[in-house]
């Protein structure tokens, strides 16, 4: 018994018998049984879905299940669909003005937790600026859905003004989350030493926060715009008639028949995304100070 | 140029008080959990000297010098920078320049901008921050990279350029937070060297922080030694290592000899000691010390100011327990008659043999070394 007990704390402390190290040192996670099968499971379901919806985008017939040879024709007829454009421009328009909002405010937030003496009450702040991150977005929906009725009968207002703003509250804590981050891990004796030379408590924002920021509020509006444009639940509860964004309309296509005028959509909307996050990481990485 | 005019203001009245701080406080929480960093400091920093604060970690140096600065308000007692109070001032609005332990360049701006930037903040004229900041590179030697980034150049051209940066608006007082502890031995020293020259150059008032004694030594005009958030001991170089009155301040510098001896008689500032093998000799006390006599003393004395005797009367007998051999000089390690221990540091003239370990020797003591410590 003693023995064992001897043995198994010599082996959690590293051992020290010669035999251990050397196993340890072959020792891998691939050669662990299914890791391979698991990983191929894994990316398959990743990205053959993708890959299919790409491929019948450029399909010839009209079928998702049959290849009758290649063709750009539902290109086309999404590029002359009127409704398209419309939505489309629509959840760019939306996505870029919430999202424009939203870093605005995050940014002011993070300046504001990060850049003050502690106060009580901090990490409840934390957690009601995350709100979109815990309560389910459906509740959230159709909390909203009742609250900007009853806002509607009261002012007759029915503009865009409802969607921006659920958006707009949607996005901050994605455009928090970076802003912040980039502010606790930026050296506050840059600051100091502004102060020191100087500068206001303005200027030394103005030359040093702030631009060294920038990466921060970059990755924080882009991931508020892809979140925005993504939307489905939120924008579905609080739209108004006539204010379909590109994903609640392709949502409602859907419930009719799915040609591949909706993979051609959905492949350009794809291509969006990635054009968004590669700017990304190119902004941060050449801006990456 | 204007750094001749700031040298001319340190020649002109070279005891003008610039930094006058009385009963300075700080005390960091409340309560149970309140820690006195600072107590009662009491410190007149003069015009145009290189003031040196020594201590060891966690005494305080960086506190005071962000008090000094305007980093943090006192919890008590007064500062004055240039004869004008300055409790409430923001860093901003005072005449002083920090030079910070890792440098904190502005990592998005150039050389050049960096170096710039306290005048363009200041809202002196294009022309006016372009020639200044030549100047300074000039002065630092770092033309070549004034339009690089910080991420582009080394550890001490970036300590160049902070010195460059803090000094071009001229400050009235440049603080110095261990600004060299994190170079390498050689660019330290040349460093050392550097800071000296533009000391001088610009009149400046240095005030610098260090834990390294030898640095402290070689480069201050004045010394303060703090322990514990207090000076306990204020003077030149030579003061402060030949006249050590604290126990601390005699550990914290150089080699020591602590000799603990009866007082035999006491005459104004100076006692008689009784040393081991029974002869008295004189020894300086600290101020307002009056030991009563049979009482007994710690002394201090430096390995250096006791010699061997060949011939001739000598002040105590000692035996040799081993020579270190050290290129230079030799520390002779000895035992005294009444078992305590002593360092000695003789210099290698020609080629001195060493004394074998178990031989007796004769030792004297130079005149007016030997000291009694407070405490
Ligand atoms: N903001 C603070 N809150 C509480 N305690 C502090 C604070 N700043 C400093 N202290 C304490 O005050 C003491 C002095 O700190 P200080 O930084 O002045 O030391 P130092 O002499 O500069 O040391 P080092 O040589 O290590 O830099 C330390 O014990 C430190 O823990
Ligand atoms: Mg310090």
């Amino acid at each position: 018994m003693a023995e064992v007990t001897a043995g198994t704390e010599r082996a959690l402390r590293g051992g020290s018998d010669a035999a251990r190290p050397a196993r340890r040192r072959n020792y891998s996670v691939r050669r662990l049984p299914g890791f391979g099968v698991i990983a191929i499971f894994t990316f398959v379901m990743l990205y053959l879905p993708i890959v299919i919806l790409v491929a019948y985008s450029f399909n010839e017939g009209v079928s998702q299940a049959r290849w009758e040879g290649f063709s750009l024709q539902w290109y086309e007829a999404a590029f002359n669909n009127r409704q398209v454009r419309d939505v489309s421009v629509r959840s760019l328009w939306l996505a870029v003005t919430a999202s424009g909002i939203a870093t605005l405010l995050a940014t002011l937030a993070a300046l504001g937790t990060t850049r003050t003496s502690r106060f009580p009450g901090q990490t409840m702040i934390y957690a009601l600026i995350n709100q979109p991150l815990m309560v389910p977005e459906v509740v959230t929906g159709i909390a909203l859905l009742i609250f900007v009725a009853a806002i509607k009968v009261q002012t007759g207002y029915t503009g865009m003004g409802y969607l921006v703003a659920a958006h707009t509250a949607f996005c901050i804590p994605f455009a928090y989350l970076p802003i912040r981050a980039r502010l606790e891990t930026m050296d506050i004796t840059l600051e100091k030493a502004a102060a020191d030379l100087y500068a206001s408590p303005f200027q030394a924002f103005r030359y040093i926060t702030l631009p060294l920021l920038v990466p921060g509020i970059v990755a924080g509006f882009m991931l508020g715009f892809v979140i925005s444009l993504d939307t489905v639940v939120i924008t579905e509860f609080v739209k108004s008639a006539g204010q379909d964004t590109l994903p609640t309309y392709m949502l409602g296509q859907l419930r009719r028949t799915v040609t591949p005028e909706m993979n051609a959509i959905a492949t350009l909307f794809l291509a969006l995304s990635l054009m968004i996050v590669t700017a990304f990481f190119l902004i941060t990485r050449k801006r990456g100070v | 140029m204007a750094a001749q005019g700031a040298g001319q203001r340190g020649a002109r009245d070279p005891v003008q008080t610039e930094i006058d701080i009385r009963k300075v406080s700080k005390v960091f929480g409340q309560g149970t959990a309140a820690f006195h960093a600072l107590t009662d400091i009491d410190l007149q920093i003069r015009s145009g000297e290189f003031f040196t604060l020594l201590g060891p970690s966690g005494c305080g140096k960086t506190t005071l010098l962000r008090v000094i600065a305007g980093f943090e308000q006192p919890t008590g007692g007064s500062l004055q920078i240039d004869g004008k109070e300055v409790a409430g001032l923001g860093p901003n609005q005072r005449p002083v320049n920090t030079v910070f332990q890792n440098y904190a360049l502005f990592p998005h701006m150039t050389v050049a901008q960096n170096i710039g930037f306290g005048l363009k903040m200041q809202g002196r004229p294009r022309a006016e921050v372009a020639a200044t900041t030549d100047e300074m590179l000039n002065l630092v030697k770092m033309e070549e990279m004034a339009e690089r980034k910080p991420s582009e150049i080394s550890g001490g051209q970036q300590q160049r350029v902070a010195l460059a940066r803090a000094l071009a608006p001229r400050p009235r007082v440049l603080l110095l937070d261990e600004p060299l502890s994190a170079l390498d031995l050689k660019l330290r020293k040349e460093m050392q060297g550097e800071l000296k020259r533009l000391q001088s150059e610009t009149g400046i008032t240095f005030v610098f922080v260090t834990h390294d004694q030898e640095e402290a030594l070689t480069m201050s005009d004045r010394i303060a030694v703090m322990n514990k958030g207090r000076i306990l001991q204020l003077g030149s170089p030579h003061e402060i290592y030949h006249s050590p009155t604290e126990r601390f301040v005699a550990d914290f510098i150089g080699d020591t000899n602590f000799l603990e001896l009866p007082v035999s008689a006491v005459e104004g500032a100076e006692a008689t000691v009784t040393l081991p093998g029974g002869n008295g000799t004189a020894a300086r006390l600290p101020d307002g010390m009056t030991p009563r006599p049979g009482e007994k003393v710690i002394t201090v004395i430096r390995p250096e100011q006791a010699h061997l005797v060949e011939d001739g009367p000598a002040d105590l007998q000692a035996e040799v327990e081993t020579a270190v051999f050290f290129g230079t000089d030799t520390h002779v390690h000895l035992r005294l008659p009444d078992g305590q221990g002593f360092i000695l540091r003789r210099q290698n003239v020609d080629h001195m043999a060493e004394p074998a370990p178990g031989t007796r020797v004769g030792l004297r003591l130079s005149p007016g070394a030997l000291r009694v410590l407070r405490g």
